[in-house]
């Protein structure tokens, strides 16, 4: 247990010196308080929006799934440092555990629950396979956002 | 008897004050390293896109970074109205605390020979101990659980901001850290496998016979690059340091942070830095192991150590200076898709190769049998993945 001190020593020190910055910094920092300092960023302007409180569940599933795998991880590491005494029966058996676990990332994967991009990769009709100066020069705005529009205007191009 | 030798005899006061001076080195040595590691990043960086860089303050600019600091002193400390009062002040203690306390399981000294009885210990007033402050039984243990703390710095540093930009880049700070943290730990159980042991002095040891012996080596060199990609994650570098993307987030996380609790973040992001490369110097290029020519004998390995760590320094600012950032769905894709599966994979077929070599099986039927398995869960991964593209596609086509 005694090598664990160091570490327990270490970390005081650094509450220390985090505690002792903060606290130099209270002393010797100008205290000149305005209430546009105390707003949220906003780039210098006014608020207008309130702060997102809902999220994309997305970041829950990726974390749901970092749990398991940090479980799977957990379950690693003390058969990686006896890999050698337990032989044949902890590989079968770990490949067991590996190969129940991966069919379960595979579903995840299969559910499409760990794709973040566009659900399409959008070939683009103004971009034609023999390009030319006027094909690639796409207009901004609405034009070219929708099928239909782009379509009438590759005509426009041609 | 595992452990570092100073504490075998029991713990008197001798013991104490040298783990005491053990410490306190180690503090400086990483304070000032980080002030260097700063300087260096902006340095070479200026080089590689032919600026000049920090040349004022001090020698070649040297003390800019300690200029900063003193600077960031003499601050306003600003929080804002809408912040969380004491979650606000709590996340730069967990970022600074885990960021220091992750160096303290990297050997960076002591000779390490194949001669019983002189593994790596330096004697210090009499005493035998290790070059590295602490040498617990899990050593690589304690540094997956710190860096896991300190996503915990991250989220609750942007979550009590009570402003949207911090919101929004811890959300996604902590989405890559723990994405990336499984292909991380993956990737050392590897040389767990072949070292046998979670100790970093033990690791260590047992590369110390030379190149072939380093466990990039052993290993091949797959875990080792899992590690590098997964670790530039994890710090948050570019190309993967969509965190802080300056164009679309402002500061990320610590964006309402301002006077010295900001410098604290600095601090730990660039302490992880130098931490993540002696790790990595550690698990798979020998640490402080190397040839002894001349003169005072633990004088080399500390040198060795130093050039080894000062190569990945560079290559995190060679990374900054060459690569653009990644897309989320690019960072989040190469994560779950590439690496975890193919770290998996990796540490199985280190694990067959290693029984193979110690129980003498018959090696065509060793290796048949690891790629039957890769064929097998390359196909199911395969399957999946385009399985998972159409989903997708038909969701979004619904939506």
């Amino acid at each position: 247990m005694e090598q664990y001190l160091p570490v327990l020593t270490l970390g005081v020190l650094a509450i220390l010196f985090v505690l002792l910055s903060i606290v130099t910094s209270r002393l010797l920092a100008p205290e000149r308080r305005t209430l546009p300092k105390f707003a949220p960023y906003e780039c210098g302007i006014t608020d207008q929006t309130a702060i997102p409180e809902r999220f994309p569940v997305k970041f829950y599933l990726v974390a749901m799934l970092f749990i398991m795998f940090d479980i799977e991880i957990i379950f690693l590491y003390p058969w990686a440092v006896a890999n050698n005494e337990l032989g044949l029966f902890g590989l079968i058996a770990m490949a067991i555990f590996v190969g129940i676990f991966f069919l379960s990332f595979a579903y995840e994967l299969a559910m499409g629950g760990l794709n973040w991009g566009p659900g399409k990769r959008v070939s683009n009709p103004l971009v034609s396979p023999e390009r030319t100066t006027t094909s690639t020069i796409r207009k901004v705005g609405l034009e070219g956002r929708t099928p239909s529009v782009a379509s009438s205007s590759e005509t426009e191009a041609a | 008897m595992t452990g570092d030798p100073l504490f075998h005899d029991g713990v008197d006061l001798v013991d104490i004050g040298i783990m005491g001076l053990k410490v306190v080195v180690a503090f400086g040595f990483l304070l000032v390293a980080t002030m260097f590691m700063v300087w260096f990043e902006r340095k070479l960086i200026s080089d590689m896109q032919n600026r000049i860089g920090p040349n004022v303050a001090g020698p070649w600019g040297l003390l800019q970074t300690f200029a900063d600091g003193v600077k960031f002193f003499f601050k306003e400390d600003l929080r804002p109205e809408n912040a969380d009062p004491l979650v606000f002040r709590l996340a730069p203690y967990i970022s600074a605390v885990t960021a220091f306390l992750s160096f303290a399981i990297v050997p960076v000294g002591g000779v390490f020979k194949d001669v019983p009885g002189t593994t790596g210990t330096v004697n210090i007033f009499g005493r035998e101990t290790f070059l590295q402050v602490a040498d617990p039984p899990i050593g690589i243990l304690l540094l997956l659980a710190m860096s896991s703390i300190a996503v915990y710095g991250i989220m609750l540093a942007g979550w009590s901001s009570g402003s949207k930009y911090p919101l929004i880049g811890s959300v996604r700070a902590s989405a890559q850290a723990i994405s990336y943290e499984a292909a991380l730990g993956m990737s050392v159980v590897a040389v767990v496998i072949l070292a046998g042991t979670l100790s970093t002095h033990d690791i260590v040891a047992h590369q110390a016979g030379g190149i072939n012996t380093w466990f990039l080596v052993t290993s091949g060199v797959i875990p080792f690059i899992v590690f590098l990609i997964a670790a530039t994650a994890e710090l948050n570098r570019p190309p993967f340091d969509l965190v802080e993307a300056e164009q679309e987030l402002v500061g990320g996380f610590h964006t309402e942070y301002s006077s010295i609790r900001f410098a604290l973040f600095f601090l730990a992001e660039f302490m992880n830095v130098i931490t993540m490369s002696a790790i990595m110097v550690t698990l798979f290029f020998g640490g402080p192991a190397g040839p002894i020519f001349f003169g005072l004998t633990w004088f080399w390995p500390t040198i060795w150590f130093m050039s080894k760590v000062m190569v990945f320094l560079f290559i995190f600012v060679w990374f900054r200076a060459t690569l653009p950032r990644l897309r989320y769905d690019q960072l989040m894709d190469l994560g779950w898709k590439v690496l975890i599966p193919l770290s998996l994979f990796w540490l199985m077929f280190i694990s067959l190769k290693e029984l193979r070599a110690s129980n003498d099986w018959n090696w065509i039927a060793t290796y048949a049998a690891a790629a039957g398995g890769l064929l097998l869960g390359g196909t199911l991964l395969i399957t999946a993945l385009r399985a998972g593209d159409r989903a997708y596609q038909k969701d979004s086509e619904d939506a």
